[in-house]
Order: C-alpha cells, then sequence, then structure tokens
C-alpha cells in the first residue's frame, strides 16, 4: 500500500461538502450551551437554594462522563422517554420520526453548558468584590451590576477559555460520526470506505480540521484583543 | 428481549464491564507515562529555543491541538502500518490496542510539553540568577530551584489532562479495542438493551473520574506543601 498524494485533494474536495454539517453541530450546542452554562453558573455563583445541588451534580456528571456516553444516553434514552409519555398520554409513538441530528444537538448542548459553566463562572469570580461593592455603593440593582460591571468584564476575560471549548467542541462533533452523522470525520469514513484509501481519505480530514481551528485561533485573538480594549492605555 | 428498559439491568451489566476497567486504564498508563517522556522531549527545544527542532515542535504541537482526537487515531491505524510495510514490515495482525496506545501518547505528549514549557517559564528568573549568585550551576538550579517548583505549577493541568485523556479512551472502540466501551459494545450486541449498558458505563466512567480527582487533590496539596497557605481577599 503506498499513500496516494492526488487522492487526499479529490477527497479533501469531497469532504468538504460535510463543512455545513460539522459547523451546525458545533455552533448550535455551543449557542444553546452557553444559555445552559450562564444560567447554571449564576444559580452556583449565587447559591440559589436547591437548585445549586442540582447544578453541581449536572456539572460534575457531564464533566465526569466522556461526550460520547452524552450522546449515546440521549441518543437510546430520550426516544424511550419520549415513547412513555407519549402512549401515558393516548397518542401514537412517533419517536422515530426525529431526526438523529436533533438528539445530537441536544447531547452536545448539554456537554457544552457544563463545560461553559464553569468557565463563566471562572470569570465571574474573576471581577474582584471591590468592584460590585462600589456599583452597590452608587446605587445600583443587583441585576444592573450583573449585566453593566460583572457580564462584560466576565466574558472578555473567558475569550481564551471560550477558544478552547469552541475547538474542543469542533472536534467533539466528529464523535457523531459514530451515529452516523454525515459530517466531517462521517464524510471522510464514506470517502475512505468506498474508494478504499482510508488514510487519503483521514489526511484530507485531518487538513480541513487544522485549518479550520487555526482560523478560529486567529479569530479569537482579533476578538480577544477588541474586547479587553478597555484594559489598555489606562495606568496599567 | 423483555422490557424496554429494565433498570435491575444497570446493576447486572456492571459486574461484566468492570474488568475491563483494566484495559482501559492500561490504555491510559502506558499513553501517559510514554507521553510525559514525549512532553519532555518536545517541551525542550522551544525552552532552549533550538532552530529548527522548535518549528518542527510548534507544527507537532499545532497539528495534535488542531485535529479531533478520531482523526488522529485513524491516521495512526491506517498510517503507522503503510509506513512500516514500506521496510517489509507486516503488522496487520497487531492489537489495535498498541495503535489507540501510539495515538494517545502523541496526544498526550503535545498537551503536556505545552504544560511543561508554561511551567518552567513560570518560574521567576529572579530566582535562577539568585541560585547562581550563591554558586549553583546550571544542573543545580534546574533541579534545586526551578523543577520542584515547576511541577507544582504544572500539575493542575496535568491532572486535567489525565481525566480527559481517560474520557478520550472511550473512543478507542471504534477501531476495534476490547476497552469498557468495547465490551459495552458487545454487550449490546448479545442483549439488545442499549441503554442500560451506557448507563452502566456512565457509573463507571463518573466513579473512576471522581476516585481521580480525589487522588490528584490529595497529591496537589503534597506538591504545594512548601508554599505559604495564601489567604484569599475575596
Amino acid at each position: 500500500m503506498t499513500i496516494d498524494i492526488p487522492f487526499i485533494w479529490t477527497a479533501l474536495n469531497e469532504i468538504v461538502k460535510a463543512l455545513p454539517v460539522t459547523m451546525m453541530l458545533t455552533l448550535i450546542p455551543l449557542l444553546a450551551g452557553f444559555f445552559i452554562g450562564l444560567i447554571v453558573a449564576l444559580i452556583r455563583v449565587y447559591e440559589v437554594k436547591g437548585l445549586t445541588a442540582l447544578a453541581n451534580g449536572y456539572v460534575s456528571f457531564l464533566r465526569g462522563t466522556p461526550i460520547i456516553m452524552h450522546i449515546m444516553l440521549i441518543y437510546f434514552g430520550l426516544p424511550l422517554l419520549i415513547d412513555t409519555f407519549v402512549q401515558n398520554v393516548g397518542l401514537e409513538s412517533r419517536s422515530q420520526l426525529i431526526p438523529i441530528s436533533v438528539f445530537v444537538l441536544i447531547a452536545l448542548s448539554l456537554s457544552a453548558g457544563a463545560y461553559l459553566s464553569e468557565v463563566i463562572r471562572s470569570g465571574i469570580t474573576s471581577v474582584s468584590k471591590g468592584q460590585v461593592e462600589a456599583a452597590y455603593s452608587v446605587g445600583m440593582n443587583t441585576y444592573q451590576v450583573m449585566t453593566r460591571i460583572v457580564l462584560p468584564q466576565a466574558l472578555a476575560q473567558s475569550i481564551p477559555n471560550f477558544t478552547n471549548i469552541f475547538i474542543g467542541f469542533l472536534h467533539t462533533s466528529s464523535i457523531a460520526f459514530i451515529v452516523s452523522q454525515k459530517e466531517l470525520t462521517g464524510a471522510a469514513n464514506i470517502v475512505a470506505s468506498t474508494n478504499l484509501k482510508f488514510l487519503e481519505a483521514f489526511i484530507a480530514a485531518g487538513i480541513i480540521y487544522w485549518i479550520l481551528t487555526i482560523l478560529i485561533e486567529g479569530l479569537s485573538f482579533l476578538t480577544e484583543k477588541k474586547v479587553t480594549a478597555y484594559t489598555r492605555g489606562g495606568v496599567r | 428481549m423483555g422490557k424496554p428498559f429494565d433498570s435491575a439491568l444497570i446493576w447486572g451489566f456492571l459486574p461484566t464491564l468492570v474488568p475491563y476497567l483494566v484495559v482501559t486504564l492500561q490504555i491510559l498508563a502506558v499513553s501517559i507515562v510514554l507521553g510525559i517522556i514525549i512532553g519532555v522531549v518536545a517541551a525542550i527545544p522551544r525552552l532552549f529555543r533550538i532552530p529548527i527542532l522548535s518549528q518542527v515542535v510548534i507544527i507537532y504541537v499545532s497539528f495534535i491541538r488542531g485535529t479531533p482526537i478520531l482523526i488522529q487515531m485513524f491516521l495512526v491505524f491506517y498510517g503507522v502500518p503503510a509506513l512500516l510495510l514500506l521496510f517489509n514490515i507486516d503488522v496487520s495482525k497487531v492489537d489495535p490496542i498498541y495503535f489507540v496506545m501510539i495515538t494517545y501518547a502523541l496526544s498526550n505528549g503535545a498537551v503536556f510539553s505545552e504544560i511543561f514549557r508554561g511551567a518552567v517559564q513560570s518560574i521567576d528568573y529572579g530566582q535562577s540568577e539568585a541560585a547562581y549568585s550563591v554558586g549553583m550551576s546550571d544542573s543545580q538550579n534546574f533541579f534545586r530551584i526551578v523543577l520542584p517548583q515547576a511541577i507544582g505549577v504544572a500539575f493542575p493541568n496535568i491532572a486535567n489532562s489525565v481525566i480527559g485523556a481517560l474520557k478520550d479512551t472511550s473512543l478507542a472502540f471504534t477501531i476495534g479495542v476490547m476497552d469498557l466501551v468495547g465490551r459495552g459494545e458487545t454487550l449490546i450486541a448479545s442483549t439488545a438493551h442499549a441503554l442500560e449498558v451506557y448507563i452502566s458505563l456512565s457509573i463507571i466512567y463518573y466513579i473512576v473520574v471522581l476516585i481521580f480527582e480525589k487522588a490528584f487533590h490529595v497529591f496537589e496539596k503534597r506538591f504545594n506543601r512548601h508554599k505559604p497557605s495564601t489567604v484569599s481577599a475575596v
């Protein structure tokens, strides 16, 4: 077996068509996960009674188990829950009609929520308490303090961590190929097995992921410079 | 097939699955030890600014951090045999577990090299100057002053990476390795109770991760015992 270099280019052109699916499987979970993470982080920061234990358990369990477990648990568990519920209501079960990507998106959103909640929480705690006290002293309420003082700084502070999670989830989306999603890795697998050129196809997929990662890192660097502009030029 | 979901099976599956934890931990242990060796070797060119070699390390680290572990595993699984065949070595009958170990060692090596580099660079150079001023040699300075502190700095990151690597091993089954998940897959094939198997697997992973976290916490305290306990202002 020798490596067919020109085929890498052919495979690249074929696999890149699956890029929108990969972006969907990366961006939607990150967006949904951001809102889950924000709520969970606020619950944990403010130690909301009753909900803190739940939030702690959620973060701990999802960070303590591999993401493929989340995909499988949702993929096999959620239809069962839906079916039981629907049958109890007395309707016909239709969970087979739900596309697999919905389950993958739900599972990845839940994982992203757990990881992002930690990022947001560490961002919030990085804002010094003195600023919060100062805000209260000029008569701001808790909501104003959060949205005007703490969160803008916390989010800017969190950009390097967000980037890591963004890249992490771009790579995590490759696991979706195991439940036969046709994203980059899934497409590479198809190209590989139809042409029996496995190495070439996965080299092509690797190149695409690598370029994407470098782009995201560059983008994050630029955003960080823009968002943390207020920390420069002062007395520092 | 019986009931569609039988919670009793979750506990029933545990004794079948737990013995395969040994395989998972074996992959983890080998890849961590090799990864530390690769990481130390890869950190040196960048720390001492060795030309060419440090560029090679930059590309290696960037590639590993820029591609999913699944792709890396496929590249090793299909690439290493192709490479060895050029030297007329046939590895088609080798257990896929070795390819997994190579992949995770390379992957951990890249991560560790960055952790080590960051840790060594985090030590204030003034301390090295102080060490030289009292007549220590380069190696004395490194092994007595820099390294002990660097280990303390690197430890939380290493602990995180080890836990991450443990969870990453769950993908080894895709190339046919009989680890925890691999055994789970065969159990699903024979019982058709997928959900129960995955719940069992999740419980095992979760417990192992919790134990690791506890153990690392104890070690971290030990490594940083020379540091004065800081009284946080917050």
